[in-house]
């Protein structure tokens, strides 16, 4: 077998990759095969700034809807412009922790630590009437610690929460319970904080199972949830998970998760099969810091929510 | 240019620069063989080189100056000030920055900075500084006050705290806004190192009004009474308030105050009301007095209080109250403390020592001693049992009871410097499995808590979880009971954090042990460097329970420690555990949890949910401040297996029949159940009198019944077994000499009493200062001269005191030292020898000083204010004093108004950044060139009829020949000789054998130059006569290969031949 041999057009070449990189930089900044954007966003608590932001939503003309722990929902444009921002009424006990859309374009706030999902117009108007739960407890309807909603092609919403009672409440289109599943343990079809849910076309709801550290999908279109897949696999090596907090379905064929632990989005098949990932733990531009949320815009760009440095990222995957 | 300029570090090298000329003179001849144009770049390459070695040298830097402004608002929050001022404070910053601030840009960090320091008798930062608007947090209170003592102004602290906060990268402007009434600390000082570093200093006044105040100045009591001896007590009050006279000079406010003074007297928690009165005072000193008798001897502390009629005639109610202590001595006096939990348990105890004449005052845990002053009615303190905090059955944390550090601390003084006996009997909950490890009183000991013997598994493992909080301050108080829990461990006993890494993203250990590399590590040497590493931690928000239990559990199930303890810490918003908690309940492991900063019911569900489940103890703390308890109870848990019981008896011998704790005792006492283990002191002082009998697991030096020893000016002395209730019960149930030992052991470390002489002693406390006069008279009335007198003692934060006594006339001698603190302070006088020769005991006394000197002067300092707001900051322009500071908002508008507190008259930032090596790097690439342009040569001959052929292109020109037959036939020619040349080389060099007669026909080099210059014409055809060479043709037509191998095969053939 021919050893491999030092030669000069070797040498040539190593010279000429080395000098390379060590003028163009060091690959691409903050992962294998994304691309930073752009990096915006600052820390602090007047209009514009952010302080933890810990869920980002998108609404249909590209503005991003983040809310951070002082708490306000904030409004921004693609490219980081403040819009308007609101506080949630109460936040002695705690602060939101999820944001989405209803198919009406309200949206949805899931109020953690007061046990309820509040609903806003796109101009921060509570719609009083169209808050679901309230009230803290395990009983059907009520709530421990509130995750996310979301609403299917019939105007249903569902609730996640996490405590005591990991499960996910079905709600009528007109908020009035119908019926729960999940359960606090790690079992197939049982939860351990499930963090986030997202929604594909055939009513299958994704959610991310942060403590169990998977996704488990169920299709909802019956009467009862029916369990269709489960993946991942806790880990840091590209295709495991660590505290996946965030989903999101790019209509594709495409998955992409935020990991809260390993600091980076991954990018999967429907069928859990790794495609690319980015990001890695710092403070640097493409670098994350435990990151909480993630949202797509009209062109393809993905934002990440760059929690614990305070700010927004905005790249290619 | 882009606010950047550059500098240098050591800028002497640049002289080097001098080389240059030489450089050009030798590298100009040198070069000489490089053509001008080479010459000139080789020349410029090998300047740059120099030029930026010399600049790599002197340690080039980049400098870039700032343009940002940098204000932090220091705020007095001293009670001087009335408090709706101080609360308007922070709305006026807010304010401030919101307009004077620079914004910048979201995308750009251009703005300016704002910071809150908040101070009284220390400083805080309320707001570090900070690119944003002030925002008040909930309910828009100052958040740290809580941390803050505020009955002192200590500008200079704050002042020292704002230089240490300012980054770098601004200019520095402090505003402070205070009465100036400074009390301790130094601030012209500091103000002045502030400004030599650029730092601006605004002030903004606050003017007091001193108009309607009274004070009561003190209480003037003797100090030592004898009982049924009458004496007069006399409360001296000060209305500062001053007549006012209309414009035609009538008075029409004479000044006077009115209002109802009070004063009692109270002793062992009961109050007797001596005198009430409502009485007019009149501007400037009042005094009030009359005449007492004490017929009981004890310590009495007198209170005097003052209470206005008309709130608005006296604006301040801290110096509306003043105490003073006396005490009449009588028989021999106990103190005993006994836990709040079990109160009877040592009445039994404390009724044997009756019979035999000491009088014995009970004191539950939970309704503690507050100053040293009250210990000084005592003879002797005893400690019956009691734990360091109890409340194991509490369910909140403010139901429990503890001893704060302050109060061990007076109990050894008591005895260190005053002469008090301190005893302390055993139990349970006392020693170290009362959680005293560690602590002065251990010190104070003959014996140590903590058994240093490893045949005694008397070691526990204590491991927390710790989870951030979302409330503020939560993480603070984190570690503060962290640290707490280290403090209680002892040497031997092991200790773990896990929390969550924010890096790693996920759950580890603080620290982990450098050889085992496990989280939960032996305290032992390490306490410190946990203690730093606690104290750096900032935990992460840790999604789930269930990892961080699980490597918890892993370690504390394979941990050696026999008694193993975990405790979480957490507002309880991660999600719950699993598994972990059946894997605590089946090894028997408890898990306590502490609810800080909870969300709410369901949280707290949680957390008490996991705490059920192992039976471990769920505390949820509303009272950050007695978060640090919990440790202190929980530490009690691991400390269990210093236990030492059986039933079945434990037989005890006297070891040193001769002591007088022992002495008229016959024979061995009866055997005990229990008792605690503890660890003898490796001291010659230490006296050890009973001893357990031998044990397998325990040494001689762990089996301590009965030892005592001096310490400082008394004596402390421990009984380790108790005193009959669970343990002892064979001496208390039949043994005749239970009431001689115990009578004995309290009487040995009692405080002696002076019988040589006669000594009076009188303080007094004026002007911020204590004097104290002592006349000593022998037994026949004579003075006593010439005594080598002198006092030590202890101020109101247990800080040590000294006093000079000078002799001022026969038997009179007089100390005086100073006293700025509020609160008690207590002095030894130490007599010196008495007239037998010996020394004598010391005599006690003490002095109140009932307010801190923030009461006392009740006008603003301008000339303070005046002289920190001139100062002029190096390179800038001097501060401003300000417009007055008023809580209302029209005042606030005008200060905002008048002043930019962000204005730039200050010498701008500047940040340098070392750029060498950078500098370096270039000089060695260009280095590189230099060495290239000289090694290559790179002709330009080709540039002319590029550009020519070029300009034609552009021009669309077609191109003219410019050869001639003469030069073409010139080139042909030169073809061929140089051909011709070659081949004769070749020849010559590798066929040297070949004859020359083969070689055909050869022409001279001459003839061949001659039929170039000579115009024949046929030179080209003459060259196109030679057939082109072929395999078959002989030597002369063979190529320069071909001859080479053929060369080559020649000298093989005959090398081999």
């Amino acid at each position: 077998m021919p050893r491999p041999r030092l030669t000069r057009r070797s040498l040539l070449q190593a010279a000429a990759l080395t000098g390379a990189s060590f003028f163009t930089g060091c690959g691409s900044p903050g992962g294998e095969t994304g691309r930073l954007d752009a990096v915006w966003g600052r820390p602090g608590t007047t209009p514009g700034k952010l302080q933890k932001p810990r869920a980002i939503t998108i609404d249909q003309h590209d503005n991003l809807y983040i809310v951070d722990v002082t708490p306000r929902i904030s409004v921004f444009t693609p490219d980081g412009e403040y819009v308007r921002g609101w506080q949630t009424p109460k936040f002695d006990n705690g602060k939101p922790s999820g944001l989405s859309f209803s198919r009406d374009g309200n949206l949805l706030v899931a109020d953690t630590h007061c046990a309820r999902v509040l609903c806003y117009t796109p101009d921060g108007k509570l719609l009083e009437n169209r808050t679901i739960g309230g009230i803290a407890g395990e009983k059907p309807g009520e709530f421990s610690c509130v995750t996310d909603c979301l609403e299917d092609s019939q105007g249903n919403y569902y609730v996640s929460e996490y405590g005591e009672w990991d499960r996910i409440q079905k709600f009528t289109p007109a908020r009035k319970y119908v019926s729960q599943w999940g359960g606090h343990g790690s079992q197939p079809g049982q939860f351990l904080r499930p963090q986030k849910m997202d929604i594909d076309d055939q009513d299958q709801i994704w959610v991310t199972d942060a403590c169990n550290h998977r996704v488990q999908v169920f299709d909802v279109r019956g009467t009862e949830p029916k369990p269709v897949t489960t993946w991942g696999a806790e880990g840091s090596s590209p295709g495991q998970l660590r505290y996946p907090y965030d989903i999101l379905l790019d209509g594709q064929g495409h998955v992409y998760l935020c990991e809260f632990g390993n600091h980076r989005v991954q990018k999967f098949t429907l069928a859990g099969d790794l495609i690319g990932w980015w990001g890695k733990n710092g403070r640097g531009d493409g670098e994350l810091d435990q990151p909480w949320g993630i949202t797509q815009d009209s062109q393809g760009r993905m934002y990440v929510l760059d929690t614990y440095n305070h700010r927004v990222q905005r790249f290619w995957l | 240019m882009f606010g950047l300029q550059v500098g240098f570090d050591r800028p002497q090298w640049l002289l080097a620069l001098i080389l240059l000329p030489i450089l050009w003179a030798v590298s100009f001849r040198s070069l000489a063989g490089l053509g001008p144009y080479r010459r000139l770049f080789a020349l410029g390459f090998r300047t740059l080189v120099l030029v930026l070695m010399v600049l790599a040298l002197a340690e080039v830097q980049l400098k870039r100056i700032s343009d940002r402004v940098t204000v932090m608002y220091l705020l007095d929050q001293s009670e001087s000030i009335p408090k709706i001022t101080r609360e308007a404070m922070l709305k006026y910053v807010m304010e401030d920055v919101a307009k004077h601030r620079r914004k910048g840009d979201l995308q750009n960090a251009s703005e300016d900075k704002a910071g809150v320091i908040i101070f009284g008798r220390e400083a805080t930062i309320e707001y570090p500084p900070f690119a944003d608007e002030i925002r008040a947090v909930g309910s828009g209170q100052l958040d740290t006050l809580f941390q803050m003592r505020t009955d002192a102004t200590n500008i200079a602290a704050a002042l020292k705290l704002a230089q240490a906060s300012f980054p770098e990268d601004t200019a520095k402007r402090i505003v402070l806004v205070t009465d100036g009434q400074e009390n301790l600390g130094d601030a012209k000082t500091i103000a002045s190192t502030l400004v030599e570093n650029g730092i601006g200093i605004d002030v903004v006044p606050i003017r007091l009004s001193a108009t309607s105040e009274v004070a009561i100045e003190k209480i003037a009591l003797p100090a030592d009474i004898r009982r049924g001896q009458e004496f007069q007590t006399r409360v001296v009050l000060e209305n500062f308030k001053q007549p006012v006279k209309d414009k035609d000079n009538k008075i029409f406010d004479t000044g006077e105050v009115t209002g109802k003074v009070t004063i009692t007297r109270s002793v062992g928690g009961e109050q007797a009301l001596l005198y009430e009165n409502t009485e007019t005072l009149k501007p400037g000193k009042n005094a009030i007095s009359f005449r007492d008798k004490i017929e009981t001897p004890a310590g009495y502390i007198y209170r005097a209080t003052f209470t206005p009629n008309d709130a608005s005639q006296d604006l301040m109610q801290q110096n509306n109250s003043a105490t003073a202590f006396t005490h009449v001595r009588g028989k021999a006096r106990v103190l005993m403390i006994v836990d709040s939990d079990t109160p009877g348990e040592f009445d039994r105890l404390a009724d044997s020592l009756g019979k035999k004449d000491i009088e014995v005052v009970k004191m539950l845990s939970n309704q503690l001693y507050t100053s040293l002053a009250e210990l000084q009615a005592y003879d002797c303190v005893v400690l019956a049992n009691v734990p360091r905090a109890n409340g194991v059955l509490a369910a909140n944390v403010e139901d429990t009871a503890s001893f704060t550090d302050d109060q061990i601390s007076m109990l050894v003084r008591n005895t260190e410097q005053f002469g008090s006996g301190l005893v302390m009997i055993g139990g349970p909950n006392s020693f170290g499995a009362g959680g005293w490890s560690n602590t002065e009183l251990e010190k104070a000991m003959p014996v140590d808590f903590q058994i240093k013997n490893a045949k005694v598994r008397a070691v526990g493992a204590l491991a927390m979880m710790m989870h951030a909080s979302e409330i503020a301050q939560g993480n603070y108080w984190q570690k503060v009971i962290g640290i707490e829990a280290l403090k209680v461990l002892g040497p031997m006993d092991y200790c773990g954090v896990a929390h969550w890494d924010n890096f790693s993203g996920k759950e580890d250990w603080l620290w982990r042990d450098k050889k085992t590399g496990l989280g939960l590590a032996q305290v032992g040497t390490s306490q410190k460097s946990m203690m730093a590493k606690l104290d750096r931690m900032q935990p992460g928000d840790m999604p789930d329970f269930e990892p961080a239990m699980m490597m918890t559990y892993k370690e504390l199930f394979k941990c050696p420690a026999s008694v193993k303890h975990a405790i979480i810490i957490s507002d309880g918003d991660p999600s719950p555990p699993g598994a972990s908690v059946n894997l605590f309940k089946k090894a028997k492991i408890k898990v306590s949890t502490v609810a800080v900063g909870a969300h709410g019911t369901i949280e707290d569900t949680r957390l008490r949910g996991i705490a059920e489940s192992t039976g471990g103890k769920f505390y949820r703390a509303t009272n950050p401040k007695a978060l640090p308890r919990i440790f202190q109870i929980e530490a009690r848990r691991v400390a269990r297996p210093l236990v030492k019981e059986d039933q079945n008896g434990i037989p005890v011998g006297i070891v040193d029949r001769r002591h007088e704790m022992v002495g008229g005792i016959e024979g061995e006492p009866p055997p005990i159940k229990g008792f605690v283990l503890t660890q003898v002191k490796e001291n010659p002082l230490v006296e050890v009198i009973m001893r357990a009998g031998a044990m397998k697991d325990a040494g001689p030096e762990n089996t301590t019944i009965l030892a005592r020893w001096i310490y400082g000016a008394g004596k402390t002395a421990v009984l380790t077994t108790d005193a009959g209730q669970r343990w002892a019960t064979p001496w208390q149930d039949g043994w005749e000499s239970y009431d001689k030992l115990y009578t004995q052991i309290i009487r040995d470390v009692m405080r002696p009493v002076n019988e040589q002489a006669d000594y009076s002693i009188a303080t007094d406390v004026k002007d911020g200062k204590v004097r104290v006069v002592v006349t000593a008279l022998k037994k026949d009335g004579e003075f006593l001269n010439f005594l080598d007198m002198s006092a030590v003692g202890t101020g109101p934060k247990m800080e040590n005191i000294s006093m000079q006594m000078r002799q001022e006339a026969p038997g009179r001698y007089v100390g005086e030292m100073p006293a700025s603190e509020a609160g008690s302070y207590l002095l030894a006088i130490n007599p010196g020898k008495g007239p037998d020769g010996k020394q004598q005991p010391p005599l006690l006394t003490g002095v109140n000083v009932p307010y801190s000197a923030e009461f006392r002067n009740l006008e603003t300092n301008k000339a303070l204010i005046e002289t920190l707001a001139k100062f002029s900051p190096k390179g800038g322009q001097p501060g401003i004093e300000m417009p007055d500071f008023s809580a209302n908002q029209t005042a606030i508008d005008r200060l905002i108004g008048a002043v930019d507190t962000f204005r730039r008259t200050l010498p701008k930032a500047m940040s340098s950044t070392d750029i060498w090596p950078l500098i370096l790097l270039l000089a060695a690439g260009i280095f590189l060139v230099d060495v290239a342009i000289r090694r290559i040569t790179i002709h330009f001959y080709w540039v002319a009829p590029a550009l020519a052929y070029g300009w034609g292109r552009l021009m669309q020109r077609p191109l003219e020949p410019v050869r001639t037959e003469a030069m073409e036939r010139l080139r042909s020619k030169k073809a061929a000789v140089t051909s011709q040349l070659d081949e004769r080389r070749a020849s010559a060099r590798f066929e040297p054998q070949v004859d020359a007669d083969a070689g055909g026909p050869q022409r001279e080099l001459g003839d061949v130059l001659q039929d170039a210059t000579g115009g024949s014409s046929n030179a080209p055809q003459q060259q196109s006569l030679h057939p082109p060479p072929t395999a078959a043709a002989g030597p002369e037509q063979d190529t320069y290969t071909e001859r080479l191998m053929a060369a080559k095969k020649k000298a093989r053939k005959d090398m081999g031949g």
